[in-house]
């Protein structure tokens, strides 16, 4: 569904970013009065997130890290939402990108120069991503079978089989995690003693792209306007059936992209359970950015901040780490209680 | 080899997990004849699990554990109703941002609180005449409560739907609100109660889960029942007596794993493709229910005529 922006004559006359404030201040509110009851401070809550995602420049690193990660789940959300399409499938596209990136890690050889294996690696993840995301969107067009449904079951399938890759193909030990890739597949770390790899710099040129496409192809326009009217754009020619399909792969390839930063980048081996959900945090990303692919970055700093600080709750504040999760859940409802976030449905489905 | 306690153990698993999709999909059912299309389910059922799981710990009691997933249900239940009907806020992220609260507080509290423990499970009802029944009596002995639950709660929504005014009026809600409304109904009051009622299904659903295990909360253990139970919905349009069938059919399935862990001839199949089964089935069902369509005004907010 296309989200808008509070068009002019709305009944609520207050400025969305009011609103968006009001919607912060809310979720701290209810933070604050959630962790009081648990027994903890919540001063020192804020302080151990801030501290956890920006008190040193190993918490930074980490933190630029998601935050290209996001950026690519959240794009791997925005586009198809834009057309009215629900990829709620990220979080496996994700996957399978992982293990892609993972498996071609392993296997390609690993005396090929990085300049070769780093972008064939990144490549056949992109690849993988897409191809899986396009499921849902080919089910679509073809079955016109829920895609909500489809892209959300195929989550638990990638789960499945990076679970079979990590124990049974190429298990490392008792650690759960698959062995080592390449070093010469990794991404290059440039700057000395920081965990920040190029992966970031692939994502925001990635987010610039998706911009592009939106704003100035003929793609970026069909999608646009199914978000805006699927029937009169069918009527005026766009052949929605093959949008939906390629809405899907771009979808899929960007998510698998967000995989392969995962496993070249941040751990340069498949771990169970490396996403924790940053592929359904994607969802709440590009809704905060109402789905604009360049405010997704900002978007996914913020979250990213989130994310990262929540690793330090258990030390500074005695809360388990998804006190996180929490904050990031409450704070996309509240944006859409008080309407910053607001979706156009058709007008009357009486008449349909 | 399959010996026959193996096929008794595998059916008297298969049965075990078809009760929690039994109770989440009856709940969605409701609350999408009457245009809710609630995805927050799978939260709803982990935070049905962990009240369950928290009374049977604190309190050693399955009753009142039991009891702490209906409140539970309640009022997490009447907090979507007012996102989704009074708010008018979008269903499906909506429904999915709650999932993620809902991980993120039963995971919070678990940690707290109820971290590595095990509390109270109920133990198998003998009926009296069918549990003499061979092969039929040792698989139903074995189950507890909660099945018989889900019966109930099967006729009960059937009834709810089909032969009560409330029934109809919310169906005409879920397909023409417009419509609806012009006859004089009021949509939005009509949507809410099916909403909450919906949620305490699913959060028993959890409750089932946990008493028929360990009686303990394990982080995430709906693992994606909720959205199981969502395309079960789908593939039973919406017909309670169907729901129980396919999610019988789920429940087996997931009785596989059992039985392939135990078989030697299965052993070579990897053991992550029975976990995947059910998901793909779901993919291929939903794709292949035929003439299976939500109610027309699924998904859409409303808002009253003229607001």
């Amino acid at each position: 569904m296309a989200v808008e922006t509070v068009a002019a004559g709305d009944k609520t006359e207050t400025p969305a970013w009011v609103r968006t404030l009001l919607s912060l201040a809310g979720t701290l509110v209810a933070m604050s009065a959630l962790v009081w009851l648990l027994g903890a401070n919540p001063l020192d809550v804020v302080e151990a997130i801030v501290v956890g995602a920006l008190g040193n420049p190993f918490n930074i690193g980490q933190t630029v890290v998601i935050t290209g990660i996001l950026i690519l789940t959240a794009l791997s959300a925005a586009i198809p939402f834009s057309a009215r399409l629900w990829n709620v499938g990220g979080e496996g596209q994700m996957t399978v990108g992982a293990v892609a990136a993972a498996v071609l890690g392993i296997v390609l050889p690993g005396t090929w120069s990085p300049w070769l294996l780093v972008p064939v690696v990144m490549i056949g993840s992109l690849v993988a991503g897409a191809l899986y995301g396009a499921v849902p969107g080919w089910l679509k067009a073809r079955f016109d079978a829920s895609e909500i449904v489809t892209s959300l079951m195929l989550n638990f399938v990638a789960a499945s089989l990076a679970a079979w890759v990590i124990f049974d193909v190429y298990p490392e030990g008792f650690v759960q995690r698959t062995e080592a890739i390449h070093v010469n597949a990794e991404l290059p770390r440039p700057i000395e003693g920081s965990l920040v790899d190029v992966g970031i710099l692939i994502a925001l040129a990635t987010a610039v792209i998706a911009w592009f496409v939106m704003k100035h192809t003929k793609l970026g326009f069909s999608i646009r306007a199914m978000g805006a009217n699927n029937p009169a754009s069918r009527l005026s020619g766009i052949r929605t059936d093959r949008v939906t399909v390629q809405t899907f792969l771009m979808a899929g390839a960007f998510a698998g992209l967000a995989g392969s930063l995962v496993v070249q980048g941040r751990d340069h081996s498949l771990l169970q359970d490396f996403s924790a959900n940053l592929g359904f945090l994607g969802i709440g990303v590009a809704l905060v950015a109402r789905l604009h692919p360049l405010w997704v970055i900002a978007s996914a700093v913020f979250f990213a901040i989130l994310r990262v600080g929540s690793n330090s709750l258990q030390a500074g504040a005695g809360l388990s780490p998804v006190v996180g999760e929490i904050v990031i859940a409450t704070f996309v409802i509240l944006l859409m209680v008080t309407k910053v976030i607001k979706f156009r449905y058709p007008e009357n489905v009486d008449a349909q | 080899m399959l010996s026959e306690a193996l096929v008794l153990a595998f059916f008297v698993i298969g049965i075990q997990s078809m009760v929690p999709i039994v109770m989440a999909a009856l709940g969605e059912a409701v609350a999408e004849k009457s245009g809710v299309l609630n995805v927050g389910i799978e939260g709803m059922m982990l935070i049905g699990a962990f009240a369950t799981a928290y009374m049977g710990i604190t309190r050693s009691s399955a009753g009142l554990g039991i009891l702490a997933a209906v409140v539970a249900g309640c009022l997490f239940g009447a907090l979507l109703a007012f996102l989704y009907v009074n708010r008018g806020t979008d269903q499906i992220v909506t429904g999915l941002m709650f999932n993620i609260f809902a991980v993120g507080l039963t995971g919070t509290l678990h940690s707290l609180y109820l971290a590595g423990q095990n509390g109270e499970t109920l133990s198998g009802i003998t009926i009296p005449g069918i549990g003499s029944i061979p092969w039929v009596g040792e698989i139903l002995n074995k189950q507890n409560l909660m099945l018989y639950l889900a019966i109930a709660m099967a006729f009960g929504v059937w009834y709810l739907l089909n032969k009560t005014w409330y029934g109809l009026y919310a169906r005409a809600a879920g397909e023409r609100p417009l419509a609806a409304e012009s006859g004089g109904l009021d949509v939005l009051r009509l949507r809410y109660p099916a909403v909450v009622v919906g949620c305490v299904l699913a959060a028993l659903g959890g409750s089932a889960l946990v008493l028929a295990t360990s009686g303990g909360f394990v982080p995430g253990m709906t693992a994606g029942r909720g959205f199981i139970a969502l395309g079960v919905v789908v593939l039973a349009k919406w017909r309670p007596q169907w729901i129980m069938i396919y999610a019988l059919g789920f429940g087996l399935i997931q009785g596989l794993q059992f039985l392939a862990a135990q078989v030697a001839a299965l052993q070579s199949v990897p053991r992550q493709l029975w976990v995947a089964l059910p998901y793909l089935l779901t993919v291929v069902a939903v794709v292949f229910a035929p003439g299976s369509t939500y109610p027309a005004a699924v998904g859409i907010p409303y808002r009253r005529a003229g607001a």
